[in-house]
């Protein structure tokens, strides 16, 4: 059963009492709230997201609460727990659904170590999965969003999981989180994409989610070969520029950008290397992304 | 550096190396370092990680890759690679007891 197929009543209700439990990617979600905000977020967000059975594994319990009664009603404040621990200090009331999208992102990066996690975006088209590394700033997410609003297949904005078994990238299609410009950005170039309610005055500034493609929530199951490895750069007024990076130089810019290289020690620098030996690997420059899906979609052909 | 001695990657595997063209990376397991080398640096990588091999037989195979000239100069920058790799836990200099 898909989440589209409850009512807001019946997910705020699932929210307060057992949790509502979803299919998230290759993960098993269970959230707990009483917020209604979440719902909200939720059913707009996740509505193509299948629920699974109260009987079925979790992989990860979580919830977002008020971390007092007091936190309530005064300076009303959320808190995110993961199997009852809490790792983050308290935000605003309001950043309850960013809240959630940040703690499902530090529940994956640090306990699904069954794959090499790279703080990149990964897209597909024909087979072949573009991988793009980047710091924040560097406009991977603009990129990625550009990307999938043109027919691309998004298997991740945030994290790319590079299977440790067979060196395929595995999916898990979530929203697009957009900062500050680059939601303007997307929004004038694909007014019929769904965004969620824009949350303001994060640590990051205002964020807001984008819904992510039913086609790619659908192919959650269809891993990707890794084929280009692009490392985006966004500069205002910058001419469209791709330029071939060598392996070894792209080698240790992967390494740095990925959230557990240390952690799984050889096995990691095999993953990386695998990763390199398989891509076409480049630094690449824009400004406009009109260029950057016209040069990316012959790239992919 | 005497002539004979033996250069390799570590014992017990702790060494592992990647190559491109004229780059490698060399991932040492204890350190958990990870170096990019190139150039005369991913040759010595290259032909350890087949075989070990005499200073003499490595310098002799960098000089030949790399068409240089046989000279003190060259083979003074070759031990000091080969040191800061020792240091580094990279590679294993050893005394050739067969010689």
């Amino acid at each position: 059963m898909k989440l589209a197929a409850l009512s807001r009543k019946a997910v705020i209700q699932a929210l307060k009492t057992d949790g509502l439990r979803l299919k998230i990617g290759g993960f098993n979600v269970c959230l707990s709230s009483s917020i209604p905000e979440v719902a909200d977020h939720l059913l707009c967000l996740y509505d193509a997201f299948d629920v699974i059975n109260d009987d079925d594994f979790v992989d990860f319990y979580t919830s977002l609460a008020p971390p007092s009664i007091l936190r309530r009603y005064f300076r009303p404040q959320v808190n995110f727990s993961f199997d009852g621990y809490y790792k983050f200090k308290p935000l605003p009331y309001k950043q309850a659904s960013a809240m959630f999208e940040w703690g499902l992102n530090w529940c994956i990066a640090s306990h699904s170590h069954q794959y090499l996690i790279i703080h990149a975006a990964v897209v597909e088209r024909n087979g072949q999965a573009f991988i793009f590394p980047g710091t924040p700033g560097s406009g991977k997410s603009t990129l990625c969003a550009a990307l999938i609003c043109s027919g691309w297949r998004l298997l991740s904005d945030e994290m790319t999981l590079l299977s440790l078994a067979d060196g395929l990238v595995y999916p898990v299609p979530r929203p697009i989180s957009l900062k500050n410009r680059s939601i303007d950005v997307i929004r004038s170039f694909y007014p019929e994409v769904i965004f969620g309610e824009a949350v303001n005055d994060t640590s990051k500034g205002t964020v807001v989610h984008l819904r992510p493609p039913d086609l790619s929530v659908e192919q959650v199951k269809n891993p990707a070969e890794p084929a280009k490895l692009i490392f985006p750069k966004y500069e205002q007024e910058s001419a469209t520029k791709l330029v071939p990076l060598s392996k070894g130089r792209a080698f240790l810019r992967l390494a740095e950008n990925c959230f557990n290289y240390d952690i799984l020690g050889v096995q990691g620098f095999n993953s990386v290397g695998d990763l390199i030996d398989a891509s076409d690997c480049y630094d690449f420059k824009y400004s406009s992304l009109d260029e950057a899906i016209v040069l990316f979609t012959e790239l992919a052909h | 550096m005497p002539d004979n001695c033996v250069i390799s990657l570590p014992k017990e595997h702790v060494v592992s190396c990647r190559f491109w063209e004229d780059e490698s990376v060399v991932y040492n397991q204890v350190s958990g370092e990870t170096h990019l080398v190139d150039g005369i640096g991913a040759q010595i990588f290259k032909f350890i990680s087949e075989k070990a091999a005499t200073r003499t037989v490595l310098l002799q195979n960098i000089i030949n890759v790399f068409e240089l000239e046989t000279d003190s100069d060259m083979a003074g920058l070759f031990d000091n690679l080969i040191l800061e790799y020792q240091k580094l836990g990279l590679l294993a200099v050893t005394e050739n007891k067969t010689a």
